[in-house]
C-alpha cells in the first residue's frame, strides 16, 4: 500500500511540473519521421498562404492603360492603330477590347491596353470594373465635335476625376484630342482651356446635386483648390494634352499621326 | 439584293463586310443606330429592326462575341434572310474556329477574315432555295375539313331543332341553338360565326335576316373585348371536339322558355365555369332584344351588364396571366426533373447555354420581376432579350446557369436605368441663363401623381441653388390648383426672402385664373419670365387620363407651341402595368399633334411616391424601358426636402433581392 501511495505521488508530481521543457523532451522521444511530417505540412500551409497573397495581390497591381471617351471619339480605331498600325472599320462597341501592348522603348515593357465602350449606358459599369487596375488613362476627345459636346465631355471627365479610387491611385492622364485630320478642329490648347472652364462650373453644380435616394452622395472629392479657378495643374496626377489622328492624313491606307501618343506611352 | 452584310466583334472591330452593288452610303450609321437603340436598350427579343428605308436583321453569337448584321430595303421583304444569317454564322464559326478561340482582342486585328467567296456561295444558295420553293397548292375539296362534315349538319332550319354539329361544339353553341328554338336564328359567338355564316342563308326569312344583322352588330360592339378570347376558346374547342363527338348533344333549355325546376339545375351540365362565363358575356348583349318578352331574367345577367366593360379588360389580363403561369409551371416541372443532375453537370466543366437550360431560370426571374411590380409585358421582353444575349455563351467552371442568368439580368437592368444622356439640370439652367433666356420645364402626367407637390419641391431645390423661379399655373381646371400653387409660392418666399437674392423675388407665381387656355398662359408666362429675367419657368399642367383624346391634344398643343427645354412626365412608383399604357399614349399624343417632323417627346421622368413602396421598385424599370429616357428626379415624401436623384445600382439590388 505504501507503494501505491508513492506511485500516486509520482504521478501528481509529474502533472504539476507540466511546462514547455517537458514538451520538447517528449517530442524528442517521438519518431523523427513524424516530426518531419508535421514540419513539412506547416511549411506547405505557410507557402500556400504566401502564394495566395502574391497572386491575389498581383491582381490589384496596376498595369492597364484605359482608353476612355465619349461614343464615336475614335477609341477602337486608336486601339487598333496602337497595337498593329492597321486601319480597321469599327462600329459602336458594346464590350471592351483588351490586349497586351509592347511599348516602343528600350526596356520593352508591356502592359495591357484596354478599350472601354463609350456609350453612356455601358460606361459606368466598365469604368467600375477597370478603374482599380489603371496605371494611365487616355481620354480620347473628338476635336471636331468638341464644341457641341463640351458639356458631356466635361461631365465624363469630372466623374472620372472625382472617383475615389482614381483620386487615390492618381494614374497619369493624357487627353488625346483625336480627329485632327478633319479641318477646322480645335487645338489641344483650346480644348484644355475650355475644359478647365467647364470643370470649374461643374464643381459648383455637381456639389449641389441631389443625394441619391438611399442617401449616398456622389464622389466627395473636390477638384483642384478651393477658392481658385480650376486648372489641370492642380490635380494630384500628371495631365497632358496632345493631338493625334487615328485615321491619319493620308486616308484609310496611310499611317496614323499618333507618334506623340506612342512616345508618351513609351515613357510609362 | 442585300444592301450590306457585316460581321463585327462586340468590341466594335469589323471583321468582314460586304456592300451590295450600287449602294452608295456606308452601313456604319444604320448599324450604329441598331446597336444603340436595340441591343443596348435590351430590346433584342425581336431580331429585326427598321431604320428609314432599311430593314436590319441581326444575330448575336455569344460564344465568340460576334454580331452578324444584314441590311436590305424594307420594301423587298426577302424571306431567305433569316436562314441566310444562320447559315453564315455556322459557316463563319466553323471556318475560323481556331482564330476565334485565341485570347484577347488582338485576334480580331491580326487575322484577315476573307469570307467573300463563302458568302457569295451561301447567298446564291439561299436565293435559289427561296425561288425554288413550291408555290402553295390549294387544298382540293376532298382534303378540306368541309368535306368531312355531313350535309345534314350544315343545314340551318328555322324553328325546330338545330342539329348543328360541326365536329363538336361547345356549350356556347348549344345554348345558342336553344335560343333559336325560342325564335331567333343563327349563331352568336364570333369564333363559330365564321363557320356558320358559310353554312348558308338558305332557309332564312326576311325577319331572320334582320335578326341576324342585328346580332352581328351587337357582336361587333362586344368584339373589342372578345378578340383575345376567341383564340383560346378555339383551342379549347379543338380539345373538346373529340369528347363532344362521343357524347350526345343535350338540348339546352333557357330560362325564357319555361321554368322547370329540374331544368334549372345546371350543376352537371356546366362544363367549366370559364366557358359559361365567357358564354354569358357573349349572350349578354344579344339578350337585350328578345329578353324583355317573357319571364324576368335572372339576377346574374342584370348585374353583369354594367361590369361588362371592366370585366372584358380583366378577362384579357387574366387570360394572359393564366397562359404565363401555365408556361412557368411547365418550365418548373421540366427544371425539376433535370434539377438534381443538372446542378452537378452545370458545376463542373464548361458548357454552352441553350434555350432549354435557361428557360426555367428565366421563367422564375420573369415571375420575380412581375412580383416586384415590373409591367408584365416589359418583364417578358427583358427576359427574351437576356436569353438572346446569353444563347450559346460558354460558362466557366463552377458557375451555374442560374447565377449566369441572374448576373446577365442584373447587368441589363443596370444598363437600362443608366441615363442615355447627360442629366444635369443645374448646368443646363446655367447655360440658359448665360444665353439670357429662361429654362422651361413642363410637368405632365395623369391625375393625382404629385405634379404640383413635386413642382414645389423642385422649385425649392432650384431656389436653394440661387436661381429665380417663375411658376406658371397652367392647371386651369382643377379646383384649388391655382390657390395651391400660390400657397407654395408664399411659403417658399418666406423661406427665401427676396433680400437674400439681390432684391428680386426668388419665386413668383404667374396665373390667369381658371377656365382659360393653358397653352396661352404658358406662352405669356415664358414671355414674362424673359422680360423679368427669371432663370427657370416651371409649368404645371392639369392631370389627364391618357385615353382622353381632347385633353391629350391640348397638352400636345401646349408643348408644341411653347417648345419647353424639358418635358417631364410625372409617374408614381405605385403604378404597375398602367405605366406602359400611360407612357406609350402620352408619347403617341405628343408625336401625333406636333407640326414638325422631329416632335418633342417626353424627355425625362419624375418618379414620385417612392417612399410608399419598399422594394417593389419595378415601375422605374417599366418607365425607363418604354421611353428610353432617364429618371431625373425621385420624390420620396411630401415635404420640400424629399427630392432625390436615382441610384441605379440600389434600385437594381432592391429589385433582384429575393
Amino acid at each position: 500500500m505504501d507503494e501505491t501511495v508513492s506511485l500516486d505521488l509520482a504521478v501528481e508530481d509529474f502533472s504539476s511540473e507540466h511546462d514547455i521543457k517537458t514538451l520538447i523532451e517528449e517530442m524528442n522521444y517521438q519518431d523523427p519521421a513524424f516530426l518531419i511530417g508535421i514540419f513539412v505540412s506547416l511549411a506547405v500551409v505557410i507557402i500556400t498562404i504566401v502564394l495566395l497573397k502574391y497572386f491575389l495581390g498581383s491582381k490589384t497591381t496596376r498595369n492597364a492603360v484605359l482608353l476612355v471617351g465619349l461614343c464615336d471619339a475614335g477609341k477602337t480605331l486608336l486601339f487598333s492603330r496602337l497595337l498593329l498600325g492597321r486601319f480597321k472599320r469599327t462600329q459602336t462597341s458594346i464590350a471592351e477590347n483588351s490586349a497586351i501592348y509592347k511599348a516602343k522603348n528600350e526596356r520593352g515593357s508591356s502592359w495591357t491596353l484596354v478599350d472601354l465602350p463609350g456609350h453612356e449606358s455601358l460606361r459606368p459599369q466598365y469604368v467600375e470594373k477597370f478603374k482599380a487596375s489603371a496605371r494611365a488613362l487616355v481620354f480620347v476627345v473628338d476635336s471636331a465635335l468638341f464644341q457641341k459636346e463640351v458639356r458631356d465631355v466635361a461631365e465624363f471627365l469630372y466623374s472620372l476625376l472625382t472617383d475615389s479610387v482614381v483620386a487615390k491611385n492618381a494614374p497619369s492622364l493624357v487627353v488625346a484630342c483625336n480627329k485632327q485630320d478633319i479641318r477646322m478642329t480645335k487645338s489641344a490648347k483650346l480644348i484644355q482651356q475650355q475644359l478647365e472652364k467647364e470643370l470649374n462650373t461643374l464643381r459648383v453644380t455637381r456639389s449641389a446635386t441631389l443625394t441619391s435616394q438611399d442617401g449616398s452622395v456622389g464622389g466627395a472629392v473636390y477638384l483642384g483648390k478651393k477658392g481658385r479657378d480650376f486648372e489641370f495643374s492642380q490635380l494630384p496626377m500628371k495631365v497632358e494634352f496632345m493631338e493625334c489622328s487615328a485615321r491619319g492624313h493620308q486616308g484609310d491606307e496611310g499611317d496614323a499621326d499618333i507618334e506623340a501618343l506612342e512616345k508618351y506611352l513609351a515613357k510609362l | 439584293m442585300l444592301d450590306f452584310f457585316a460581321i463585327f466583334s462586340k468590341g466594335g472591330i469589323v471583321l468582314w463586310c460586304f456592300q451590295g452593288a450600287g449602294v452608295a452610303e456606308s452601313f456604319a450609321a444604320p448599324v450604329n443606330v441598331l446597336i444603340r437603340s436595340v441591343i443596348l436598350q435590351e430590346r433584342s427579343g425581336n431580331n429585326s429592326f427598321n431604320h428609314n428605308s432599311l430593314t436590319l436583321k441581326y444575330k448575336l453569337d455569344n460564344e465568340f462575341e460576334l454580331v452578324f448584321v444584314v441590311g436590305f430595303q424594307k420594301i423587298l421583304m426577302l424571306t431567305y434572310v433569316d436562314k441566310l444569317i444562320d447559315d453564315i454564322q455556322l459557316h463563319f464559326r466553323d471556318r475560323y474556329k481556331n482564330e476565334l478561340e485565341q485570347k484577347g482582342a488582338i485576334k480580331y486585328l491580326v487575322n484577315d477574315f476573307e469570307f467573300g467567296d463563302d458568302f457569295d456561295q451561301l447567298l446564291r444558295e439561299a436565293e435559289e432555295s427561296s425561288r425554288l420553293k413550291d408555290p402553295v397548292v390549294m387544298r382540293t375539296f376532298t382534303q378540306s375539313l368541309k368535306s368531312q362534315k355531313t350535309v345534314k349538319s350544315m343545314i340551318e332550319t328555322k324553328g325546330g331543332d338545330k342539329g348543328k354539329e360541326q365536329g363538336g361544339k361547345k356549350n356556347k353553341n348549344a345554348k345558342k341553338e336553344a335560343e333559336e328554338v325560342a325564335g331567333a336564328a343563327q349563331s352568336k359567338s364570333p369564333p363559330t360565326s365564321k363557320k356558320v355564316v358559310v353554312n348558308g342563308n338558305q332557309d332564312l326569312t326576311k325577319e331572320e335576316l334582320i335578326q341576324r344583322n342585328r346580332e352581328e352588330m351587337f357582336r361587333k360592339m362586344a368584339k373589342s373585348g372578345t378578340a383575345t378570347r376567341s383564340p383560346k376558346p378555339q383551342k379549347e374547342k379543338e380539345k373538346e371536339k373529340e369528347e363532344k363527338k362521343k357524347a350526345a348533344k343535350a338540348k339546352r333549355v333557357w330560362d325564357n322558355c319555361g321554368t322547370n325546376l329540374k331544368e334549372l339545375d345546371y350543376s352537371d351540365k356546366v362544363n367549366g365555369s370559364q366557358d359559361a362565363g365567357l358564354a354569358r358575356e357573349h349572350a349578354e348583349p344579344e339578350m337585350h332584344l328578345e329578353s324583355m318578352a317573357g319571364d324576368l331574367r335572372d339576377v346574374d345577367y342584370e348585374s353583369s351588364e354594367p361590369e361588362d366593360e371592366e370585366e372584358e379588360e380583366e378577362e384579357e389580363e387574366e387570360v394572359e396571366r393564366v397562359v404565363v403561369t401555365e408556361a412557368s409551371k411547365t418550365g418548373a416541372k421540366r427544371g425539376g426533373l433535370g434539377g438534381m443532375f443538372g446542378m452537378f453537370k452545370g458545376l463542373v466543366g464548361s458548357k454552352s447555354l441553350t434555350q432549354e437550360d435557361m428557360e426555367p431560370v428565366l421563367d422564375k426571374m420573369r415571375d420575380h420581376l412581375i412580383a416586384k411590380n415590373v409591367a408584365a409585358d416589359i418583364a417578358s421582353r427583358l427576359c427574351d432579350s437576356v436569353a438572346k444575349k446569353l444563347e450559346g455563351k460558354v460558362m466557366g467552371t463552377f458557375t451555374t446557369v442560374a447565377s449566369t442568368v441572374k448576373q446577365a439580368l442584373q447587368d441589363s437592368l443596370v444598363q437600362i436605368l443608366q441615363p442615355k444622356r447627360r442629366v444635369d439640370i443645374l448646368r443646363d439652367v446655367m447655360e440658359a441663363r448665360s444665353q439670357r433666356k429662361p429654362f422651361v420645364i413642363t410637368f405632365c402626367g395623369v391625375n393625382g401623381v404629385g405634379k404640383s407637390t413635386n413642382l414645389a419641391k423642385i422649385s425649392y431645390w432650384l431656389i436653394e441653388n440661387g436661381f429665380s423661379v417663375l411658376i406658371a399655373a397652367c392647371d386651369t381646371f382643377r379646383a384649388g390648383a391655382v390657390e395651391q400653387l400660390r400657397t407654395h409660392q408664399r411659403r417658399l418666399s418666406m423661406l427665401h426672402p427676396s433680400d437674400q437674392h439681390g432684391g428680386r423675388p426668388s419665386v413668383q407665381l404667374f396665373e390667369k385664373g381658371y377656365g382659360k387656355d393653358a397653352a396661352g398662359i404658358a406662352m405669356e408666362a415664358i414671355a414674362y419670365a424673359r422680360n423679368q429675367v427669371f432663370d427657370v419657368v416651371l409649368v404645371d399642367t392639369a392631370g389627364r387620363m391618357q385615353d382622353n383624346a381632347p385633353l391629350m391634344t391640348a397638352l400636345a398643343k401646349l408643348i408644341a407651341v411653347n417648345t419647353p427645354d424639358l418635358v417631364l412626365f410625372v409617374g408614381e412608383a405605385l403604378v404597375g402595368n398602367e405605366a406602359v399604357d400611360q407612357l406609350v399614349k402620352f408619347n403617341q399624343a405628343l408625336a401625333d399633334h406636333s407640326m414638325s417632323d422631329r416632335p418633342r417627346l417626353i424627355d425625362g421622368i419624375v418618379l414620385t411616391k417612392f417612399d410608399t413602396i419598399d422594394d417593389k421598385v419595378g415601375a422605374a424599370i417599366s418607365m425607363t424601358y418604354i421611353t428610353g429616357q432617364p429618371i431625373v428626379f425621385v420624390g420620396t415624401g411630401q415635404t420640400y426636402n424629399d427630392l432625390r436623384s436615382l441610384n441605379a445600382r440600389a434600385v437594381v439590388s432592391a429589385l433582384m433581392k429575393a
